[in-house]
């Protein structure tokens, strides 16, 4: 259980290469941090710092008080789960989690204690005698986080260690990770590149890109108020969709214009578009999926489209249409809302209109994709 | 009609196809067959000869390959004026009575331990104490007969020998509570997954004591050698320590070089790769003087060679390296992270795993000053005390008289392969077995 600060943490390679520039955060104790970004984006780097397993090239990472840029991995007191589980094949599950406790010398009943207790929480007792080649991918993940828990560390890192499992067993081990932090209560650094397990997990989501933090915020922040393009395209799924618009200043209200239509900003974001002197400009308009409407009755401020490809989902159909311009826009349409004859008449190439819901757009700024909401 | 045709004409196809299969099949088989009885000749012909009489049926070169009548002259003639099988029983007789008694004492003293789980530590610590001392003053008492210690009569080399017992003892005592104690015998699911286990540590605690006795017996009681003996002492001290102290070279090389990022690594793998590209016989005059220079040739050509045989041996890091650089990092980092140093990293890590190679390595470095005759022979130039067993087998066919010596030099012959045999039939497994299954995903 500590507290970390990461200030100005830099990670150069080969002198020349920067793989995460300026990285500031501060994680408070005992909560769950999640790191997540495209591949390549500097997240596993950061974890890898704070593990002590790469050097840092500038600034100070503090754990608790104390600054832990020169000290060496085993007396950092973290324990870390890899994303390849790297289980020592050679020993039996048992010794493999009371690895760590012999090397501190510690004495054999607190080694069984602690053992047993571990391979309890994750359900591995009956598999403490065999041998890492012996268990399933599943059951390695567990071994690999009881080694961790074992430990009782200060700070628990996590590498993507769901991303080789199966996508079923993924979701399981998901909400056993959730059901363990409520366990094990101590701080979490989770690395990800699974927007679901970043937004499900994490207290606060860290977005990651070029070795840039992008935006830091709960889920609900980043779901909801994305700070720029990347942030809004990363979080959600299916992706929010980007149209092409002009904003219009009319008196103290603001509207989006795209399409021949013209969508109101509401009162509470031309408030804010105003306080930031925003005036007339080219937008890019952000609508998630999910916060579009099908219209059916032929009522104004709609617009057009062909339907490409209908994805059934079960519970909703994620609809790709075509605008007249051929950019691409995905509805994501819950099927309960459709009656049957409606449903039938999605066939590829029909015409559709729809329309989107003031309250849940987005708006970017074309040049800097910074949010003009934010 | 044409179907039934075409079903004929297709087996027909078939049947040519298996024939022309047969007849290459055949020929491969002819050819490994002719191949392997050229090998086998020499060596058929070779034991055949170490049992022709060098008393009875005279002369090296005889017409017939299987002599008339089997004998034993020939070894015995290798082993004439030494003590050695006499030497050896001792040893033996003193490695078996001390295994068997320490066996027992050592399941004593554990269940004395496991009874007393439930009282304070220092009660259970007593007892162990107790037992072990007791134990002890035993085993030292039964030594002392056995190798009529009376008769050796010196303080010095009895405080040794007990050093050594206590040192085993306590050995065995550790290895039994890490293995057996009630402590993991309680654990849920935990199963002695080997049911040999019990013979096997018998049989690891027989191999030490044994290992122990030898080393005992040495300081006790000295072994009369003949010439023969000599030489293949020698050659056995040469390799054994060529062995040990290359392979932990090499190994400890190769790790640094595949898991450290250093400034001139490349540079170092690139020097070190051209170096050994050249012969080490161009060295050899120089190696010569240098060691003369320290005293290390003819009557010190033991020592002399070993230091010429481990010199190097950092050369030699590819192959380990590249063992080493299939073994994932993650498990160095996960250790490194579990609180183990580099150096435990690697002993308990990595060497496990790198079983095969470790062998190789051993292998290798065992075989190589074994078989050596070039530097053996100009190292020892002409000292017989000083040679290793290939230059004295040569010796005996060039210098004396050839047609006396030669069954005896077949004799000699026959019991150098013995070890390397015998390493190599115990050891092969390791070769091609790899032990990484299941550290990552895979």
């Amino acid at each position: 259980m500590a507290s970390l600060k990461l200030e100005h943490v830099k990670k150069v390679y080969d002198k020349n290469v920067v793989a995460v520039h300026d990285f500031n955060l501060e994680i408070k104790d005992k909560e769950f941090i999640v790191f997540v970004g495209p591949s390549g984006c500097g997240k596993s780097t950061t974890l890898r710092m704070i593990a002590g397993l790469e050097d840092i090239s500038g600034g100070t990472l503090t754990i608790g008080d104390r600054v832990v840029n020169d000290v060496e991995p085993k007396d950092r007191d973290i324990a870390m789960v890899f994303q390849n589980y790297a289980l020592y094949p050679h020993i039996t599950v048992y010794e493999n989690m009371a690895f760590s406790l012999r090397l501190r010398k510690m004495n054999n009943e607190e080694v069984h204690r602690r053992v047993c207790q571990a391979a309890e929480i994750l359900g591995i007792t009956e598999y403490l005698a065999r041998k890492p080649k012996n268990l399933s991918g599943g059951q390695r993940q567990r071994v690999a986080i009881g080694r961790a828990i074992v430990r009782e560390p200060q700070v628990f890192l996590m590498d993507e260690p769901l991303s080789n499992l199966d996508a079923k067993l993924r979701n399981q081990m998901r909400a056993e990770i959730i059901l363990l932090r409520k366990r094990i209560d101590t701080t979490f650094i989770y690395v990800t590149h699974d927007q679901t397990e970043a937004m499900t997990l994490g207290d606060r989501i860290v977005i990651m890109k070029d070795g840039y933090i992008q935006q830091v915020g709960t889920p609900q922040e980043v779901f909801e108020t994305p700070r720029n393009l990347f942030v809004a395209g990363f979080i959600g799924s299916p992706q929010m969709n980007f149209l092409k618009a002009r904003l219009v200043k009319n008196g103290g209200e603001y509207f989006a214009e795209l399409y021949g239509v013209r969508i109101a900003m509401g009162a509470e974001k031309s408030a804010k578009l105003a306080a930031k002197g925003v005036g007339g400009q080219d937008v890019i308009l952000g609508v998630r999926p999910e916060h579009t409407q099908l219209v059916f009755d032929g009522r104004d401020g709609t617009i057009e489209g062909t339907l490409r490809v209908n994805e059934m989902m079960g519970s909703e159909l994620h609809l790709h249409v075509d605008l007249a311009d051929g950019t691409s826009v995905i509805l994501r349409i819950p099927t309960l809302d459709l009656t049957e004859e409606q449903r039938r008449g999605l066939i590829y190439g029909s015409k559709l209109r729809f329309a989107f819901p003031e309250k849940v757009t987005h708006l970017f700024d074309p040049k800097s994709e910074e949010s003009l909401l934010f | 009609m044409t179907n039934n045709a075409n079903v004929a004409a297709g087996q027909q196809k078939l049947r040519s196809k298996r024939g022309h299969e047969r007849r290459i099949n055949g020929t491969i088989y002819t050819v490994l067959v002719i191949m392997s009885i050229v090998w086998l000749v020499p060596f058929v012909f070779l034991v055949l000869q170490s049992f022709r009489s060098y008393k009875l049926e005279k002369g090296g070169m005889v017409d017939y390959l299987i002599p008339k009548t089997f004998s034993l002259d020939n070894y015995a003639f290798l082993f004439e004026g030494s003590n050695f099988f006499s030497w050896l029983g001792q040893a033996l007789i003193v490695a078996v009575a001390v295994a068997a008694v320490t066996a027992v004492l050592i399941h004593v003293c554990g269940r004395l331990l496991d009874k007393g789980e439930g009282e304070g530590r220092g009660t259970r610590v007593a007892l162990l104490g107790g037992s072990l001392l007791i134990g002890f003053v035993a085993l030292v008492g039964l030594t002392m007969a056995l190798q009529g210690f009376a008769l050796a009569g010196s303080w010095v080399k009895a405080l040794i020998s007990l050093a050594l017992f206590v040192l085993a003892g306590w050995i065995m005592a550790r290895v039994y509570l890490k293995q057996d104690s009630k402590l993991l015998r309680s654990i849920p699911g935990y199963v002695v997954e080997d049911k040999h286990e019990g013979l096997k540590k018998f049989c690891a605690m027989f191999a030490e004591f044994g290992a122990l006795a030898l080393i005992a017996q040495c300081i006790l009681a000295p072994m009369t050698m003949s010439q023969y003996v000599r030489w293949y002492g020698n050659t056995l001290t040469i390799a054994l320590f060529t062995s040990v102290i290359q392979t932990v070279i090499v190994l400890s090389v190769s790790y640094a070089l595949s898991r450290l990022r250093f400034k001139g690594r490349k540079l170092i793998m690139n020097v070190v790769l051209i170096l050994g590209l050249f012969p080490g016989f161009l060295t050899m005059i120089t190696l010569y003087f240098l060691l003369k220079q320290m005293g290390l040739t003819q009557a010190g050509a033991v020592p002399g060679l070993i230091l010429i045989y481990c010199a190097s041996s950092g050369m030699g890091y590819y192959i380990s390296k590249g063992f080493f650089d299939t073994i994932p990092k993650s498990l160095d980092e996960s250790a490194r992270i579990d609180g183990a140093t580099r150096f435990q990293v690697f002993l308990k890590i990595i060497m496990p795993l790198a079983k095969p190679i470790v062998i190789y390595t051993i292998l290798m470095a065992f075989m190589a000053p074994w078989g050596d005759y070039v530097f053996a022979s100009y190292v020892a130039f002409g000292h017989q005390d000083g040679y290793n067993v290939a230059v004295g087998l040569y010796n005996w066919v060039n210098t004396n008289d050839f047609q006396n010596y030669f069954t005896r030099f077949c004799a000699g012959g026959v019991l150098v392969a013995v070890p390397i045999t015998a390493l190599f039939l115990a050891l092969q497994k390791y070769y091609v077995e790899g032990v990484t299954g299941g550290a990552v995903k895979g």
